[in-house]
């Protein structure tokens, strides 16, 4: 597929319908609103290079506290706005001047948003069996718009990596990464996954990356065929 | 303020690697990271130079304008040094007035041109007690990306050794090079964990425990010195740092000597 | 001091640079050169030297400064000590806050602010090296560094000035023009050719504004097109690095053969089946939320906005005292120097 790059105020379309994320309608057509790349799957949208996290509710993000309140830790969660972590959405009862000794300022943690108030309150919370404190491995940070790349269509992208480097890796939608294994596996995951949110937006990329973690898999059995490999995104 | 959080995952990798020997970027102890110098970048500028030291970048300018001479030393040229930490060049920056890092940087890189005599101040005298040069030496930080020191401080001197006199412009005779006899050359290691790293990334300074930096002349004697932040230093560490220092300091004045 | 040219325009119609009447000067752009900054630009624009940081958007200090339902813009235009002649002492003048001001005007409506409420969007440029014409050139980084930010915004902002020498319009004037012409006048516009910074100091008739007018419009057309240019070359750069064989090598060794402890395996599981549902909700979801989007129509510059009552630079009261201040410039210990 053709990867067409545009910056804001490029004209996309006539069809007003079509409009996607990254664009914005002026009399009755579509321009881009973004420095990025044009995806015309279903609707147009543009893809921008780099840009903040803005969370939705569900997201699962990993977090570091920066400061600790009375009731609060509040978290710097890679975005313009700060997160909120309410001590009652910690898993366990805990007491206001526990808080410290639970989770301090420095730690990070792996947590889920809430819900995202009009007035940009942030809400985090702790309470799900996925979610905990990050106490090893290795965390590392990619553009937040990468994100689906480094998973791929249904995760492939991702299980691709960590069958490849023996990895355990896990994405947060904030573009913080989590990763854990044996060094030499953990510093081969963070190169690929550098590689990708730079090269994102090219093509032959999936190819590039699948072709090589192939080629590194010697006893191993390959659990995706190439076909569905072709299919990742764009 | 705009603080960055540093998590306690990434301080614990690097203080472990730091244990195994090894540094984030894989460069050795005493490594420094890539170092780049242009010179004469900024026409207006009497002298200039752009150094990229790693992710550092800066940009120096001499100013060479008369003046009258302080009253204690009236044969004798006036130096002013100036560093601004703008805004621009990191999200920890803050607009106004320099702070107490700005002013340090700006300190220390003056001690090293002053007190290695770098310039030889009763060069710069037009007439006693009515007329001297002031040379001013504006460092602006473009990219804080770790030991801005040692940037600054190269970008001074560089800029100074490529710099001229504006004689003509102002009917003081001839443009003649301004007058240049030593070249000080700063260098600054940081402890993380025990171990003596230098020239420091932005990550290691974070980290760091406390930061030394030690100015050398061509005779390798010490112009100046700076211990900055909280932490302490055993006098093995101290005597470490100097000898390294000295050593580093050599190699980049020769690098110097290709410009 | 230089003295007065005698003539600004040859017998052949040229100016003193070479350049004719309606003739920009050569401009280079360099985009994403900063590592710290969200969006960067480094440009030259003949003599000038400028480069721009953009930050954002971020959150708002101090607080009581953010609005709640947009981003609130500061922009920040500073000259450095060593870009002129005379050195300038190092500080906001009240050029500088002015030139901020109008400047912020001048890009402010282009941004989609009401993304982000409750967060800044700043933009701070600094002159390394100027030939007049700094606050054009100044814009013109400034808009390519909000797109390497990837700031949302309705277009590029464009500068040019226009100005008189010898009774002839000439267009993006140099230093001896501007100081010796007898008319300067900058402007920035959009893509579309509306006006966002319009200021005039000197003596135009009525027919030479308009026909200055044009002349500007069109000196800014041409900026257009390399700050458009400056962005497509770059990220098309960006294909082919270095990086790519590195990884090629990288991968090409053999996989650690230890396996990670199955615990937090089977965890890892379950947070990837969930991650994978997440995307495709997420899909679902933001194909509604573009159903919404797509309801947004173009605001022109008249419409809704917000007032002059706003606060505007300085952003510090400090940058208010500066003026009456030295800043804290080197010399010996106890000796400043009174300027």
């Amino acid at each position: 597929m053709d990867k067409r790059i545009v910056i804001p105020g490029d004209f996309l379309s006539d069809d007003v319908k079509k409009a996607g994320e990254g664009t914005f309608i002026r009399e009755g057509k579509v321009y881009a609103n973004l420095y990025g790349l044009v995806n015309e799957k279903n609707k147009i949208r543009v893809v921008p290079i780099s840009g903040k996290y803005f969370p939705s509710a569900g997201d699962l993000i990993i977090a570091t506290v920066s400061e600790i309140t009375y009731s609060n830790w509040i978290m710097d969660i890679k975005s313009p706005y700060e997160g909120l972590l309410h001590i009652s959405e910690y898993p366990r009862r805990i007491e206001s001047d526990e808080m410290m000794k639970y989770l301090n300022v420095g730690d990070s943690v792996l947590v889920m948003v809430k819900e995202v108030s009009p007035s940009m309150k942030i809400e985090l919370t702790m309470r799900d069996s996925r979610l905990k404190p990050i106490t090893n491995g290795r965390l590392i940070e990619v553009t937040p718009s990468k994100v689906p790349r480094i998973i791929g269509r249904g995760g492939s992208m991702i299980s691709m990596l960590k069958n490849a480097t023996k990895c355990n890796i896990f994405v947060g939608q904030n573009g913080v990464i989590w990763i854990t294994g044996k060094e030499k596996g953990v510093n081969k995951a963070i190169e690929t996954i550098h590689l990708i949110d730079t090269q994102a937006h090219t093509n032959g990329l999936t190819e590039r990356i699948s072709k090589f973690l192939k080629g590194n898999e010697t006893s191993e059995v390959d659990h995706k065929s190439p076909d569905i490999l072709n299919e990742l995104l764009d | 303020m705009n603080q960055e959080i540093v998590s306690i995952i990434q301080k614990d990798y690097l203080y472990n690697l730091m244990l195994k020997g090894e540094r984030l970027d894989g460069r050795g102890f005493e490594e420094t990271r890539e170092i780049k110098i242009e010179t004469g970048v900024i026409d207006k500028a009497e002298g200039s130079a752009r150094v990229e030291l790693g992710d550092t970048k800066i940009i120096a300018g001499v100013k060479i304008q008369p003046g009258t001479p302080f009253p204690d030393s009236p044969d004798k040229g006036v130096i002013i040094t100036s560093l601004e930490l703008i805004p621009l060049a990191s999200p920890e920056f803050e607009s106004g007035p320099p702070r107490e890092n700005a002013v340090e940087l700006a300190r220390v890189v003056d001690r090293g041109v002053r007190e290695s005599g770098a310039i030889d101040l009763s060069k710069l005298c037009i007439r006693e007690g009515e007329k001297v040069w002031m040379v001013f030496i504006d460092v602006h930080v473009l990219d804080a990306g770790g030991n801005i020191m040692d940037a600054a401080a190269l970008g001074a001197i560089a800029a100074l050794l490529t710099a001229k006199i504006p004689g003509a412009r102002y009917g003081e005779g001839e443009d003649i090079p301004l007058p240049i006899r030593d070249i000080p050359i700063s260098v600054t290691a940081v402890d993380i964990a025990g171990g003596i790293v230098f020239d420091p990334s932005l990550e290691e300074e974070r980290a760091a425990n406390c930061k030394l930096t030690v100015i050398t002349n061509q005779e390798s004697a010490i112009s100046g010195m700076q211990k900055s932040g909280n932490g302490s230093l055993t006098t093995d560490q101290i005597n470490h740092i100097v000898e390294v220092a000295a050593k580093k300091a050599q190699e980049i004045r020769e690098k110097f000597l290709e410009i | 001091m230089n003295d007065k040219p005698e003539k600004f325009i040859d017998n052949n119609g040229l100016r003193l640079d070479g350049r004719k009447a309606d003739q920009i000067r050569d401009i280079k752009i360099e985009v994403g050169v900063l590592s710290r900054a969200d969006g960067s630009c480094y440009l030259e624009m003949g003599n000038n030297k400028v480069i721009a940081a953009v930050y954002g958007p971020r959150e708002v200090h101090p607080r009581h400064q953010q609005k709640s339902t947009k981003a609130i813009v500061r922009y920040k235009y500073n000259m450095a000590s060593f870009s002129v002649e005379d050195r300038k002492r190092p500080g906001p003048d009240r050029r500088s806050i002015e030139v901020s001001k109008v400047s912020r005007e001048a890009l402010e409506d282009m941004i989609f602010t009401e993304y982000f409420p409750k967060s800044a969007i700043d933009i701070f440029v600094e002159i390394l090296q100027a030939d007049a014409g700094t606050r054009t050139a100044a814009l013109n980084a400034a808009s390519v560094a909000l797109a390497d930010a990837g700031i949302p915004m309705r277009g590029l902002v464009s500068a040019c000035a226009v100005g008189k020498v010898d009774e002839t319009l000439v267009v993006d004037l140099n230093k001896d023009e501007d100081n010796y012409g007898q008319a300067d006048m900058p402007i920035a516009m959009t893509p579309d050719g509306k006006i966002t910074l319009l200021q005039m100091d000197g003596n135009f008739t009525l027919e030479q504004f308009k026909q200055g007018l044009e002349m500007a419009q069109e000196g800014c057309r041409q900026v257009y097109e390399f700050q458009r240019k400056a962005l497509l070359d770059y990220y098309a750069k960006k294909e082919e690095t270095e990086e790519v064989a590195v990884i090629e090598e990288v991968l090409q060794e053999e996989a650690p053969e230890e396996v990670v402890e199955e615990s937090i395996a089977e965890e890892m599981e379950e947070i990837e089946e969930d991650e994978a549902e997440e995307v495709k909700a997420a899909e679902a979801e933001s194909d509604q939320e573009i159903e919404e989007d797509s309801s947004e129509t173009y605001e022109t510059s008249d419409t809704v906005e917000e007032e002059a009552t706003e606060t505007e630079e300085p952003e510090d009261e400090d940058e208010e005292k500066e003026e009456d201040e030295s800043t804290i410039d080197e010399s010996d210990d106890e000796r400043e120097v009174s300027q």
